[in-house]
């Protein structure tokens, strides 16, 4: 039996759904420190007209405090928030501390949080793809999240990487959730994996074929536009004739969004390349645009370079034409 | 006072004491020791003369505009040996400092960014708060630099992503004893080609033949001989390394180079790289004998006793020369090979690059610092207009930041946008492979050595270094992934919690597409590793 638990329309389970929220890490060295351990002797005897006035005073005061408490959904938000700003071990203590059966949310953040917490053991790795198999079985924004990081576990948390099985899980999460934002992550990354580590196929214009293939299961832009990138790298690491691999570069750029040097770096690669290729006009465009839009690097000197070599093979090309 | 009434006087005092406990904690969120300073520590090797007094500037500052804030400045020797064990152990530890200076060509030290430091690129695509009422107001953090952080960007172990923040913009620059000039040839005309400064070589071995002082051209160590080795080898190998751009890109990063090496595409033997190891002789010539025995301590006193002519090094010793030295000393670059040249002529793409290749003095936040958000301020004001004039003013060192006046006395140091660089000089491309080279340096150098005997010898370790280079670059690659997908599902939990917040999907975005372009880079260098097999 589940109950919705917070706006996010994730739940809560019942003790016996509870999930495995404790990880090894505890006695690997966690910060918290349960308060049980500070006393174990007792320290002031009350005699029972003092346990009258105890009582009354905690009466008045313990309300007020639960009414103060955070809830465990606060927790797990500032928990992520700790996570956000790269306080991992502060995470995982407060995590740590919450009482009674964990929420989906609350799994989640335990397992995501214990894959990075340091030092890093297999165990605890395993511990963690345990949790995300049993979220994944959802159907929520948390299945899909814990499906694909089910999937990068044996692209790269675990030591020795297994790219087919990764490649098998985006896949599956592909056809099961295909609008979700992981799904469409996945895909790029099982595209990577098509690219450059899977077995098959084996010739690299295969390989480039396959990866392109997913392109049209893509629906985020910046998603589409990252494999576009990477469908056009994959093509200079292969040595693909140069018609093959601008029209991905050329893809790629017209959804923009890349910054600094990424950007910088396709604007270039576009423009040589093209001069290579000999589409003069298009490379001009790309020097210049890069000259515009890339204002700090010394590439700058080498760019201008560039257009004055293309000045001279555009002057040589109207020379041959009668 | 009887035992009940002691028994309910201490009772008293506990009620009273659970409730002010109480009511603090419900009712402030500051500690009860409000006026306990943070303590922020901020570690560099910059003790040459200039930095430590720029630095103390700024603090000094920092800590007039808060007062809760204490940073204290740790100056570590080296870059070398002492500087990397204290680093690495202390990393460990757990006790390091909060802000560090980092080199990414440190020995051995490549795994460090990725495994201890934390990346401040959100902050770094804002606008730096410390530049509010400047013209850089409403700039990014990043592009308030001067080379935009561009190598940063490269070096990070997540491609652009932003993880540190630099203090100054260095050159290498020949620093003449115009005295001694004066002395040599009867005028001061500096040197301009290769070709002068052969010439000018050559009376100065006569000078010292002559008078019978032990006078060389350029001030000798293994530190000034190697920075000269890496300029002239880029400069040598552009041609080689345009060939070899298949991206495109204009440019080589390290891991292009390692792969290269593998596929066959460059080699020791390769002619340009041939030539640069042939000027690295010819210059190594002018030095004194055994120069690769000493560091550079031991050629800048070379220099200020009046032996040398010259010494090449980094404006980040200007400060010293000029304050220690008795003579004038002048500031020009290092004189270019022509296209004429006997050595390099016929490989020459153009004047290589002496400098404005980036900012440098990198300060990293430890991932494992206390006060993170103070760390990142006093970053944020150290990298201000106001903070990077009190350095400069106070250092003798060129700025980093767009818009801060560089003194007279400076402005030699900079470096005009004339020149090329493609990238990494091939002999410095790896931590075994910078090791490897100089261990064979005596090769090279010497009355024994040769060019022959150099390129042998390192052909010999190559094959099996460039792949422990690559493997390296691989490892540390992971070890930059995995913590990025805590990373996008934290940033993804908190937009869906907060889709008010624009930065939240963006950073996600952001970071989601830079771990795919690490992690294509990771599977590349992966497949050639294995295309390439074992060392044969």
């Amino acid at each position: 039996m589940t109950e919705p638990n917070n706006a996010l329309g994730t739940t809560r389970s019942t003790p016996e759904q509870a999930l495995p929220a404790k990880f090894s890490a505890k006695s690997a060295g966690s910060s918290c420190r349960s308060a049980t351990s500070f006393h174990d002797g007792g320290v002031l005897t009350l005699t029972p007209r003092k346990c009258r006035w105890a009582a009354v005073l905690l009466a008045l005061v313990l309300p007020a405090g639960a009414g103060w408490a955070a809830t465990p959904a606060d927790e797990v938000t500032a928990a992520w928030q700790l996570v956000a700003d790269h306080l991992g071990r502060d995470a995982y203590a407060k995590l740590d501390r919450l009482a009674g059966p964990p929420t989906r949310e609350q799994a989640f953040a335990q397992a995501v949080v214990a894959i990075d917490y340091q030092p890093v053991t297999q165990q605890r790795l395993q511990e963690a793809e345990a949790v995300f198999g049993q979220l994944a079985r959802g159907d929520d924004e948390i299945a899909a999240a814990a499906a694909y990081l089910q999937a990068r576990m044996y692209q790269v948390h675990y030591q020795q990487q297994d790219y087919s099985r990764a490649a098998a899980l985006f896949l599956a999460l592909a056809v099961r959730q295909p609008h979700s934002h992981w799904a469409q992550l996945g895909l790029v990354n099982a595209g990577l994996l098509l690219l450059y580590a899977l077995p098959e196929p084996a010739r690299p214009a295969d390989r480039i074929a396959a990866a392109e293939a997913l392109l049209p299961r893509l629906e985020e832009k910046k998603l589409w536009r990252d494999l576009q990138l990477q469908l056009g790298r994959a093509g200079t690491f292969y040595e693909q004739p140069l018609d093959t691999v601008l029209p991905h570069l050329l893809a790629a750029d017209r959804v923009g969004g890349l910054v600094g040097q990424v950007n910088a770096d396709l604007l270039a690669s576009i423009g040589e390349l093209s001069l290579r290729a000999g589409h003069y006009a298009q490379a001009r465009t790309y020097f210049e645009r890069y000259l515009r839009e890339d204002t700090y690097n010394m590439r700058r000197v080498t760019v201008r370079r560039r257009l004055e070599d293309l000045a001279a093979l555009e002057a040589k090309a109207r020379e041959g034409k009668p | 006072m009887n035992r009940r009434l002691r028994s309910r006087l201490g009772l008293a005092l506990f009620v009273a004491g659970y409730a002010l406990a109480v009511t603090w904690v419900f009712t402030r969120s500051s500690p009860i020791l409000t006026d306990r300073p943070v303590v922020i520590r901020v570690a560099h090797w910059q003790i040459e003369r200039g930095p430590p007094d720029g630095l103390k500037a700024i603090i000094r500052r920092y800590e007039e505009l808060h007062p809760r804030v204490k940073v204290e400045q740790v100056l570590v020797p080296g870059g070398g040996p002492i500087f990397r064990q204290w680093l690495r152990s202390n990393l460990v530890g757990g006790t390091g400092v909060d802000l560090v200076e980092f080199g990414i060509w440190l020995d051995g030290m490549s795994d460090i960014p990725a495994r201890y430091f934390a990346p401040i690129t959100k902050e770094m695509l804002s606008p730096n708060p410390y530049n509010r009422g400047t013209p850089l107001e409403h700039v990014p953090w990043a592009q308030t630099f001067r080379d935009g952080l561009i190598s940063q960007q490269v070096n990070a172990p997540v491609p652009g992503q932003f993880y540190a923040a630099t203090l100054t913009e260095v050159s290498t620059r020949l620093f003449c004893n115009r005295a001694l000039l004066r002395e040599i040839t009867g005028g001061e005309i500096m040197p301009v080609t290769l070709a002068d400064l052969r010439a000018l070589a050559g009376k100065v071995r006569e000078f010292a033949a002559r008078t019978g002082r032990p006078i060389y051209t350029l001030a000798g160590s293994r530190d000034n001989a190697e920075w000269l080795a890496e300029f002239l080898m880029q400069g040598a190998t552009m041609r080689m390394s345009q060939r070899n751009d298949r991206n495109g890109v204009l440019g080589h990063n390290n891991w292009d180079e390692l792969e290269e090496y593998l596929d066959g595409r460059w080699s020791f033997r390769s002619p340009e790289v041939r030539a640069g190891l042939e000027l690295m002789r010819e210059i190594g010539t002018n030095m004194k004998p055994g120069f690769l025995q000493s560091q550079r301590d031991a050629s800048a006193q070379e220099f200020l006793r009046g032996d040398a002519l010259f010494i090449f090094a980094g404006t980040w010793d200007g400060t010293s020369l000029r304050s220690l030295a008795t003579f004038p000393i002048e500031v020009i670059r290092y004189p270019q090979p022509t296209k004429d040249d006997p050595v390099i002529g016929k490989y020459l793409f153009g004047r290589f690059a002496d400098g404005g290749g980036g900012t440098a003095v990198e300060i990293y936040l430890n991932k494992q610092s206390a006060h993170p958000r103070e760390a990142v301020d006093f970053l944020q004001f150290m990298s201000s207009v106001e903070g990077s004039q009190l350095f400069t003013d106070h250092s003798g060192w060129l700025p980093a930041i767009i818009g801060v006046k560089v003194p007279e006395t400076i402005k030699a140091y900079e470096t005009p946008w004339d020149s090329f660089t493609f990238g990494m000089p091939y002999i410095t491309i790896g931590s075994t492979i910078i090791s490897q080279v100089a261990l064979n340096m005596y090769q090279l150098d010497g009355p024994e050595g040769s060019v022959d005997k150099f390129i042998a010898a390192m052909e010999a370790v190559m094959p099996a270094a460039v792949r422990t280079d690559l493997r390296k670059e691989i490892s540390n690659r992971f070890l930059s992934l995995r913590p990025q997908d805590v990373q996008i599902m934290a940033l993804s939990a908190l937009s869906r919690q907060r889709p008010g917040d624009a930065e939240l999907p963006v950073a996600q975005e952001r970071l989601e597409s830079s771990q795919i372009q690490t992690e294509a880079l990771l599977l590349q260098m992966s497949r050639k590793l294995a295309e390439a097999g074992p060392v044969k």
